[in-house]
């Protein structure tokens, strides 16, 4: 990106600047658990609450697959999408149309795809963060998923390689954790409702404490081949707080193998 | 020049003198530099291969009609990319030469064949000749064409980023007669053999020879005083002095266009004292017990990005034939790293190895096996339990797979367990770990997956929270990180380990850049005694950073080997009928 749309995406949102510096200074000096250096200590396992999983806009309840009944249908829910409209081009809003009438076969995370950004961080799924000293790791519950976030220089370079969870860099604003994240390959999708970008895809992410217990995750979204505007998510995310809670392995390839190569298998189900 | 053997060097060199003036002013063809771990295994595959002639006295040569040197070399890639795209050789019948070759195999020592688009081995290039590409197991890529007449070695082929420009400055310089190879090919011809130059296929300044699988092309001149003065003149000078080797001749190096190295030799020339050039000399453990840095929060600090790429090829158990061997060689080394003996994809190209892609600075481990413990370095015997296992066969499996369940783990992109996960492989070594107060962060590139290690005292897990790769749960003594594993649900088994598998694995940085992985695997319904094995990883800060394994979302494999499969017992089903 160059660095004008940087400056310009950073200036977007001024609504939600507004209200996160709200935020911030309520919990400010408050109950903060603060690491080695000063900064907010992110370190712990966290969950996002909420059915953004199912679709980041506003949603009323609606059915699932007929055979999981009550069990697989879809819960309503109040959208985390910052105004509620995905400002998407005519062509990437018919694309949305269609993934979403096929998104009981299309969608990657049926097939136990690496989820993508910002979508593995509110599936049902707990995610971890170990803070480093140059390093931020998030390691997800969902099919081994990790971003490793380079803190150690600010300095954003193209990824050498697209791929499903891009590259990220930190800085902190703060006590917000400011994260760039780019070199997408514009496969992932960002609910189940079949909201998508492609791989011109740039992602700031700001995890921003609210007490020890809780932050708010807030994700600008931009992607000048899909989008006319850049747009932002926003929602909280919860630490888990059981005793010894632990990320448990969700290695889901063998769940998605049937449907990935059932028709391949020498007797095929019917 | 066709220099049959050795011994003909100077006099062929002499009678082309005489007849063409020219090249009182240039040189001759005489050798190609091939850069192998092992010269002795390289003169057995072109004589059996390339039905090259050994040289006497030599175990570092071959005679092809130009001779082939080998140098004892780390080497740091194929030849393709550099200014010497390849090298040809002639037979009189194409068609049997690749049947041949293709019979041979790629595993260990064979011989790789890169076929065309469409998958044949050979094509015929109307006018010209019938040729075919192979590489040798170094990386070295050569072309086979049909010539009824001869048989032997018969031209290089350079990449350029100016042919003609090339094809000038190797006329000037080195002799040779511009001329058309069967009217269609420019090129320069040595008496019989030939220097062609090619565009760069991919359009770029080609990356230098030095230290790729032809380090360097050779030319005969009979003084180098002499050579000098004319290159001197053309504008050319030899890098460094002149050296001898095993007799008085010398050598000098020039640098010849798009980064191609190129010896100037005097009659007699018979090669260097080998001796094997390692990027390192081994591991530095340091004399001193070494204390390792501490976190700002005071453990020991382990962060980094290590690769095991030092212990690729170490096999786990003690091979059959190195009893009572303490460590090998590093020349054995080298080569048993090349082979890849730790259950690896054989005949990989050499582009797929990290090892062997410039990017390792490590050399090889001259560690004999894994396993130290026994000392003897073989696994315990099997339980009673376990050999009636074995005995009574796991049944069933077999032939084609009816399935995806019929391919392992490591196929299916699921895992590969653990210690599996932690063993180095041909490629994708990086090991990253991130440290937090009270975690260790540990994330195998290859197929991605991340251990989540507790290092506060915690209970395990439920005892039916049952996974592939347990419950790691960690622990620091002094500097060492130990982690002990149960807790697994037994469906990813390392060499018949169960459910009731108890891992503990120890690491220890034990020099700055050198981190010592201990494991020691403890199933009673296996083995009669628990048995430990070590290797070490390398940091690799510097230049490594992990890339995204997404092994599963391009498991195209898995896609092909089932239908495969099922074209196979298709084909059978029609044969019955």
């Amino acid at each position: 990106m160059s660095s004008a749309n940087h400056r310009w995406m950073r200036a977007a949102p001024l609504a939600a600047a507004f209200l996160i510096s709200a935020n911030m200074s309520a919990a400010q000096d408050a109950d903060i658990a603060r690491a080695w250096d000063g900064r907010p200590d992110l370190n712990g396992v966290w969950q996002a609450i909420g059915t953004a999983h199912w679709d980041i806009q506003d949603h009323t309840a609606g059915a699932g697959l007929p055979e999981m009944g009550a069990i697989g249908a879809i819960p309503p829910g109040q959208g985390v999408v910052v105004g509620d409209e995905i400002p998407y081009q005519d062509w990437a809003r018919e694309q949305k149309q269609r993934n979403f009438e096929n998104r009981f076969t299309e969608d990657p995370e049926i097939r136990c795809y690496l989820p993508g950004v910002p979508r593995a961080t509110y599936l049902p799924h707990p995610f971890q963060i170990v803070q480093g000293t140059d390093k931020i790791l998030i390691a997800y519950g969902f099919a081994d998923t990790i971003r490793t976030i380079q803190m150690d220089e600010y300095d954003p370079q193209p990824a050498p390689i697209d791929s499903w969870m891009g590259r990220s860099h930190g800085r902190w604003d703060g006590d917000t954790l400011v994260v760039d994240v780019a070199g997408f390959n514009g496969q992932s999708w960002f609910d189940r409702a079949g909201n998508f970008a492609g791989n011109t895809l740039r992602v700031e992410e700001r995890y921003t404490p609210l007490g020890p217990n809780a932050m708010m995750y807030e994700a600008t979204i931009e992607d000048p081949n899909v989008f006319t505007r850049p747009w932002t998510i926003r929602m909280p995310l919860y630490r888990r707080l059981e005793d010894n809670v632990r990320i448990l392995e969700f290695k889901c390839v063998e769940f998605a193998e049937e449907i990935l190569y059932g028709h391949l298998r020498r007797q095929p189900a019917d | 020049m066709n220099l049959r053997h050795a011994v003909l060097t100077s006099l062929a060199v002499a009678a082309s003198m005489a007849a063409t003036p020219a090249v009182t002013r240039g040189a001759d063809y005489h050798h190609v530099h091939l850069a192998v771990p092992s010269p002795t295994e390289a003169v057995a595959w072109y004589v059996r291969h390339m039905e090259c002639a050994a040289v006497p006295d030599r175990d570092d040569a071959v005679d092809c009609g130009v001779e082939i040197h080998f140098d004892a070399l780390i080497t740091v890639g194929a030849s393709p990319g550099t200014g010497v795209d390849h090298i040809g050789f002639a037979f009189p019948d194409l068609a049997s030469k690749m049947a041949e070759l293709e019979r041979v195999g790629v595993g260990g020592r064979g011989v790789r064949l890169q076929r065309f688009d469409d998958g044949s081995m050979f094509r015929d290039e109307p006018g010209l000749f019938i040729h075919g590409f192979i590489f040798d197991p170094w990386g070295t890529r050569i072309e086979l064409l049909e010539d009824p007449s001869r048989r032997g070695f018969h031209h290089v082929h350079l990449s350029s980023t100016d042919p003609e420009a090339s094809l000038d400055w190797y006329r000037s310089v080195m002799g040779g007669e511009r001329a058309r190879f069967r009217e269609q090919l420019d090129g320069l011809a040595f008496d019989n053999v030939w220097l062609f130059v090619s565009p760069h296929p991919e359009g770029v300044p080609p990356a230098p020879t030095r230290g790729r699988a032809v380090d360097h092309i050779g030319f005969l001149v009979a003084d180098l005083d002499e050579a000098a003065g004319v290159m001197n003149r053309l504008g050319v000078a030899f890098e460094g002095a002149p050296e001898t080797g095993r007799t008085s001749a010398r050598r000098a190096f020039v640098a010849g266009p798009d980064s191609v190295a190129l010896a100037v030799v005097e009659p007699g020339w018979a090669g260097r004292e080998t001796s094997l050039v390692a990027a390192d000399s081994g591991p530095i453990v340091p004399a001193e017990p070494y204390t390792a840095p501490r976190t700002p929060w005071g453990d020991p600090e382990l962060q980094g990005i290590w690769t095991g790429d030092r212990a690729h090829g170490v096999p786990l158990e003690r091979p059959g034939d190195l009893e009572g061997v303490d460590t090998l060689t590093p020349e054995e080394a080298a080569a048993r790293r090349e082979r890849g003996t730790l259950g690896s994809i054989w005949g990989y190209e050499r582009e797929w190895r990290d090892t062997t892609l410039g990017l390792v600075g490590s050399s090889p481990s001259t560690q004999v096996a894994m396993v130290i413990d026994p000392p003897d370095g073989r696994l315990p015997p099997l339980t009673p339990e376990a050999q009636a296992r074995a005995g009574g066969g796991r049944g069933g499996r077999g032939g084609l797979p009816a399935g995806p369940e019929d391919l392992s783990n490591y196929v299916r992109c699921i895992t590969r367990g653990l210690p599996g996960l932690m063993m180095p492989g041909i490629y994708n070594n990086g090991l990253q770990i991130v440290q937090g107060p009270g975690y260790v962060a540990i994330t195998k590139e290859m197929i991605h997956e991340t251990r989540l290690i507790p290092t506060d005292p915690r209970p395990p897990l439920g005892a039916n929270l049952t996974q592939w790769l347990g419950d790691s749960r960690g622990r620091w003594e002094g500097d060492t990180l130990v982690v002990e594993v149960t807790g697994f649900n037994g469906r990813a088994p390392y060499r018949g380990s169960g459910e009731t598998l108890t891992l503990i694995e120890r690491f220890t940085r034990i020099g700055p850049d050198l981190l010592e992985y201990r494991f020691t695997v403890d199933d009673p319904s296996m083995w009669t005694r628990p048995w430990t094995g070590m290797f070490t990883f390398d940091r690799d800060d510097a230049q490594y950073e992990l890339v995204e394994y997404a092994c599963h979302e391009g498991n195209y494999g898995m896609t092909n080997i089932l239908s495969g499969a099922r074209a196979q017992e298709r084909a059978a089903g029609d044969g019955e009928r």
